[in-house]
């Protein structure tokens, strides 16, 4: 599944970056590598942006960036 | 004699690079345009010892690819004024994601020096961090401050005005292991490319393997370019030989 799936909350674990481009090297720059663990601080359908927690510290992204991340949650 | 010298100052957006910049110049700054851009280029001075420092800060940036214009005018800046010295302030509340330029900053062989900011913020999240020791781990000067209290002013401005006049300064000789099934690739990329004589005279040449291997299109056209100018050289040198390697 795919990060914008997951509800406030949540952890999981990031599996895949499909997204390329600058956004997808922005999020490999800010740590989103296969393996990290993120939690899930604030997401409402339709509403932008996702709040994250990743490595302790606080990411918020869009919803079409988050269908770029393939995670499993745990 | 009074000498000059020129350090950049870097870091990731939001770790204080700007208070730390005001700190260490005071009212001494003016702002100019990185050529071409408009994005904006703050410019300091601060006298130490007799001698002239001048800070440039740089663009706030996560990294140094050259995906975004930021990142661009960084890089572009650091590659081609080549400073004395690199200033890289470090948010010690949030150190791992920080890290991940000082290491970029680190395969560019700049001379380095990190000032580990926020050291309030990450002892009172109970984050202990030891300086020295991190120091010893990036062979680098570690300086802890507090950016808004002017805390660590004084030991940075004597530690950079020591890395600037030491004549032996240098950048760390940590090397970035990326395992075995990179490296393999890495290493015969790399003795190909430091046979470029006049790339590997202004770029290291690990850097640019690295670089190219993430396919970024800067570094691509300035090994292409190279490479076609060493060509266009020899086939116009007489003997059809310069001392330029002609190796792949
Ligand atoms: N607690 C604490 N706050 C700091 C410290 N250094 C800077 N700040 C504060 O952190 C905020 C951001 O600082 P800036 O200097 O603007 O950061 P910057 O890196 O220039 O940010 P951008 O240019 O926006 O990327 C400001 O409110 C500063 O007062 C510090 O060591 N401790
Ligand atoms: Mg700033």
């Amino acid at each position: 599944m795919t990060l914008d799936e997951l509800r406030v909350g949540q952890e999981a674990r990031i599996v895949d970056i499909t997204l390329s481009g600058a956004i997808g090297q922005r999020l490999l720059d800010m740590g989103f590598v296969e393996g990290t663990c993120v939690k899930i601080v604030r997401n409402a359908p339709l509403i932008d942006p996702i709040d994250l927690l990743v490595r302790g510290y606080h990411v918020s992204i869009r919803h079409a960036e988050a269908k770029g991340v393939e995670v499993e949650p745990l | 004699m009074s000498r000059a010298f020129t350090v950049a100052v870097a870091g990731q957006p939001n770790c204080g690079k700007s208070t730390l910049f005001n700190t260490l110049t005071g009212a001494r700054q003016f702002v100019a345009n990185y050529p071409g851009v408009t994005v904006e280029k703050r410019i300091g001075l601060f006298a130490h010892k007799g001698d002239r420092i001048t800070l440039v800060d740089l663009p706030g940036t996560y990294s140094l690819t050259s995906y975004s214009l930021e990142e661009r005018v960084a890089r572009d800046f650091l590659l081609d004024e080549s400073p004395d010295l690199v200033l890289n302030i470090v948010d010690a509340s949030n150190l791992e994601r920080n890290l991940y330029l000082t290491f970029q900053l680190v395969e560019m062989e700049f001379p380095l020096i990190v000032a580990l900011n926020m050291m309030d913020i990450a002892n009172g999240r109970g984050i202990d961090i030891d300086p020295s020791r991190l120091s010893d781990e990036l062979q680098v000067p570690v300086i802890p401050t507090i950016g808004n209290r002017g805390k660590g002013k004084r030991e940075l401005r004597e530690a950079i005005w020591a890395m600037c006049v030491d004549k032996e300064n240098h950048g760390s000789w940590v090397r970035v292991d990326y395992g075995e099934a990179l490296e393999s690739v890495i290493a015969p990329l790399e003795v190909k490319l430091s046979r470029q004589a006049h790339l590997a005279s202004h770029f290291p040449a690990r850097w640019l393997a690295v670089k190219l291997l993430e396919d970024d299109p800067e570094v691509r056209k300035l090994v292409t370019g190279a490479v076609a100018e060493r060509d266009y050289r020899l086939s116009h040198s007489e003997q059809g030989k310069d001392s330029i390697d002609a190796g792949e």
